[in-house]
């Protein structure tokens, strides 16, 4: 069965170019997939038709509504009989190539982090006074102020992980905006899905969204896009984000999530016999999870001396953790190119940096140990982890500060007094996410994105000065 | 046994017509075991790959040497103060280091050339007028490229054969004028060079409004590569330029396919199609295989080179390539170099990393 991409208020499917791409990963069988073939004027009209009826279906609801809806379509996703729900595990490990079994606890931790509780604390994060976004309320300084969301909120998604859509998406609905999101040709399904149930659970919403694609890098629609949204938002490697950042109208902001480096920090508190094993499981999870395609997955641990267990002997640990975790959740099939890029990353550890390999190729993971204390760098992703001894973590935040920019979430496993020292340290160098070791894949809701704000990032405020209502008061019909 | 010994066994099986898969498995393990007992980081890289001459017993067992190694080890069996010849890459990747096989003679190397080269190219004509457009050895003595084209100059070109390629580049009156004789005399004529060059060659002939028609008989040598030193320009529409601008046939436009790594060349009958089928001499063996298993991936899919070159003897036999390629019944096709995987998400690609810490 061939699925359509897309979700396009206002436009005649039929009057529409669509063209057929077979989507897979690595040699897998592929799934067919329909993608509109879309003219910039497309792009235009949908935006208008996006911010038309958010101004009349959206914006007037209180938040409170939103997040109801929001509440209903997770439910609906959460509850493996509903036909989404199914259409998404059967297709979108076809699509991804990631593991089914992987993909159906991904989509429900992923969820999870969605329904009315979790959203209450996304706005709770940004807001001290939600309702801030329905009306003018009481501001500390005096007066009083409303945040109003874009007219129309652009996105530009990645497809590395899926639902990866979510995050933005709901925050543009929180905020009120009509939304025209782009996904990436690698999934494009999770966002027309969720757009579909969205219409049926709320139908005076079904137009207030549009989900758009376009083969990446391509310039008119892009730019039309752009040109049509108040803001945007890109998800992508520095090239990308750099044209995107190109095509931008003056005047108008980007927000950019581009590539990001996270790694794990393993004290030798965490390394006593009892506690290791859990240790290397727990690393091992943040591994595997989505191959470490996401940008807070770990591409090395820094494993202090001094414990029970030595640096070597939990490489070991880590490797047999990851073994156990391929057994029940195997590695995606890897393309030409990512098997090379493996195998030179491989080549590269043994060689250029006398790293001990541990487990051969033919494995869906790869450990590689470093004694010398200095280690930091990228992997090649796809369960390729470096070990690297060090004598005190303290030592790694220096180690990774010329890499600032790039830094995002740190998995430690240390005694709370180190895990505060440390996150000083480390925010000091550029990280913005500090995690448990074991949860570095699921970033809890309202967490800030590479160190911003979800919501207040996407609003501005109206404020009343504090001396405009006494000033009103004199021409008041009851003043006296 | 010694390298004497070994030298003496591959001349002379290169000399002799073919080979039986026998004769070069049996040939193949010889050189392996030499290599094991004389180089040293090769037979630690095969022991830890469970390899020894006591179990590898097919030549296709022989542990690939990734080429990527050349770059931080010093694989030889000599030392290398007393090496005959360095060839260097001309990569600069990985903080400048290039990838260096030090060759204690080149007696097998010159041998392998002129016998592969003689039929592949020379096509049984003893010798040709020939135009290199590439520096002299003496100008790259570290380029097995050059060495190579200086083989092919002195061992099959006239004397009237000349370099092409001087401090400033391309000595275009000398070309001119070399093409403009051939065309008169209707003497067969060779022009030999890198891709690039050939490239430039055209730009320069076609900005004077020149074409060439070359008698008869003569014929074009690229070498591949364009490496970022000219216009890339796709294979098709190379071959086309380069029939146009000298008048030779795309089927007599012949393309060599080399590595710094290895000692023999490979080639294809000519490219009236692209891309065209290559393949090398008897004493070599070449494998389209996974990147990281090793494994041969089933015909007609696509694989990275691994090549077996007995006249490798020196350094190591067998290596693996990053060169994309399909197996045919005849060779391989080649289809350029694999490209890393590009990060498709958030997540960090090794280059972007490299670049942003530069830049950072």
């Amino acid at each position: 069965m061939v699925d359509h991409a897309c979700y396009l208020p206002g436009l005649d499917p039929q009057a529409l170019r669509w063209k057929t791409l077979t989507l897979g990963h690595g040699g897998g069988l592929g799934h067919d997939v329909a993608v509109p073939v879309l003219e910039p004027q497309d792009m235009t009209r949908l935006a208008e038709h996006v911010r038309h009826h958010a101004a009349r279906n959206l914006r007037p609801l209180p938040v409170s509504r939103i997040v109801d809806v929001i509440d209903t379509v997770i439910a609906r996703l959460l509850d493996r009989q509903d036909p989404y729900r199914r259409r998404m595990e059967h297709a979108l490990p076809i699509v991804t190539g990631y593991d089914a079994q992987m993909v159906r606890l991904g989509l429900t931790r992923t969820l999870k982090t969605f329904r009315k509780p979790e959203l209450l604390r996304f706005l709770a994060e940004d807001f001290p006074n939600p309702a801030i976004l329905d009306g003018f309320q009481p501001l500390p300084k005096g007066g009083y102020g409303q945040a109003f969301g874009p007219g129309v909120l652009g996105h530009i998604w990645a497809g590395n992980v899926p639902a990866l859509p979510l995050w933005s998406l709901v925050c543009g609905l929180l905020v009120k905006s009509g939304n025209i999101g782009k996904v990436a040709t690698a999934e494009p399904l999770f966002a027309t899905w969720f757009a579909q149930v969205l219409a049926d659970v709320a139908p005076e919403l079904a137009d207030c969204l549009a989900v758009v694609w376009w083969q990446g890098g391509d310039d008119a629609p892009e730019r039309a896009m752009l040109q049509a949204t108040d803001l945007a938002l890109a998800y992508g490697g520095s090239e990308a984000l750099a044209d995107i950042h190109g095509r931008m109208p003056p005047g108008k902001r980007l927000l950019e999530f581009g590539h990001k480096v996270s790694f794990a920090m393993i004290s030798a508190a965490a390394l006593d016999p009892a506690k290791a094993a859990d240790t290397a499981r727990r690393a091992a999870d943040d591994i595997a999870r989505y191959d470490q395609q996401g940008c807070f997955a770990p591409h090395v641990v820094f494993v202090e001396k001094g414990g029970h267990v030595s640096p070597r002997v939990f490489a070991r640990y880590l490797a047999g953790a990851l073994s156990a975790f391929g057994h029940r959740y195997p590695r995606r099939g890897l393309t030409m190119a990512e098997a090379n890029s493996l195998a030179a990353w491989r080549h590269q550890e043994e060689f250029a940096h006398g790293a001990q390999m541990i487990g051969d190729a033919l494995g869906d993971w790869s450990v590689s140990f470093h004694e010398g204390g200095s280690g930091f760098g990228p992997s090649c992703l796809n369960r390729a982890i470096r070990v690297v001894a060090v004598d005190d973590l303290a030592d790694v935040p220096s180690q990774v500060a010329p890499y600032r920019t790039l830094l995002q979430t740190v998995g430690i496993a240390a005694p709370p007094d180190a895990l505060f020292k440390l996150a000083g340290l480390l925010g000091e160098a550029g990280v913005t996410r500090i995690a448990a070791l074991g949860d570095m894949t699921t970033p809890e809701a309202g967490w800030h994105h590479d160190g911003r704000f979800n919501l207040s990032d996407l609003v501005q405020i109206t404020e009343i000065d504090a001396r405009a209502p006494p000033a009103a008061d004199t021409l008041a019909a009851y003043d006296d | 046994m010694t390298r004497d010994d070994i030298s003496a066994d591959l001349l002379k099986f290169i000399s002799t017509p073919q080979s039986s898969e026998d004769a070069f498995n049996a040939q193949a393990l010889t050189v392996f075991d030499f290599q094991f007992q004389n180089n040293q980081p090769y037979a630690t890289f095969a022991r830890s790959r469970g390899k020894t001459p006591r179990t590898v017993k097919h030549w296709s067992d022989i542990p690939p040497v990734p080429i990527n190694a050349f770059k931080s080890l010093d694989l030889t069996c000599c030392q290398p103060d007393k090496a005959a010849a360095v060839f260097m890459t001309s990569g600069t990747t990985q903080g400048g280091r290039r990838g260096k096989s030090y060759h204690a003679a080149l007696d097998v190397y010159d041998a392998s050339m002129r016998r592969n080269f003689a039929d592949r190219f020379m096509r049984g004509t003893p010798r040709l007028t020939m135009g290199i457009l590439f520096p002299t050895a003496a100008m790259m003595p570290n380029s097995s490229l050059a060495h190579y084209l200086d083989l092919a100059i002195t061992g099959f070109g006239t004397p009237d054969s000349q370099w092409l390629i001087g401090p400033d580049g391309i000595d275009l009156p000398r070309l001119t004028q070399a093409l403009e004789q051939s065309e008169a005399t209707g003497q067969s004529y060779a022009l030999l060079g890198a891709s690039f060059s050939l490239v430039h060659a055209m730009d320069a002939v076609q900005a004077q409004g020149r074409r060439f028609q070359l008698p008869p008989g003569s014929r074009i040598l690229d070498t591949g590569g364009f490496k970022g030193q000219s216009r890339e320009l796709e294979l098709d529409a190379f071959y086309d330029a380069l029939s146009q601008t000298f008048g030779v046939a795309r089927a007599d436009c012949i393309g060599m396919y080399g590595m710094t790594e290895l000692s023999s060349q490979f080639y294809d009958d000519g490219n009236a199609t692209c891309p065209s089928v290559k393949s090398g001499p008897h004493w070599v063996r070449s494998r389209v295989v996974n990147p990281l298993t090793g494994q041969s991936v089933p015909k007609g899919e696509t694989g990275v080179l691994a090549h077996t070159d007995l006249a490798h003897y020196n350094i190591v036999t067998t290596i693996l390539t990053e060169d994309a390629a399909i197996e045919t019944d005849n060779g391989f096709q080649l289809l350029g170099r694999v490209s890393g995987a590009e990060a498709v998400g958030c997540s960090m690609a090794v280059d972007a990393f490299l670049k942003a810490a530069k830049a950072g």
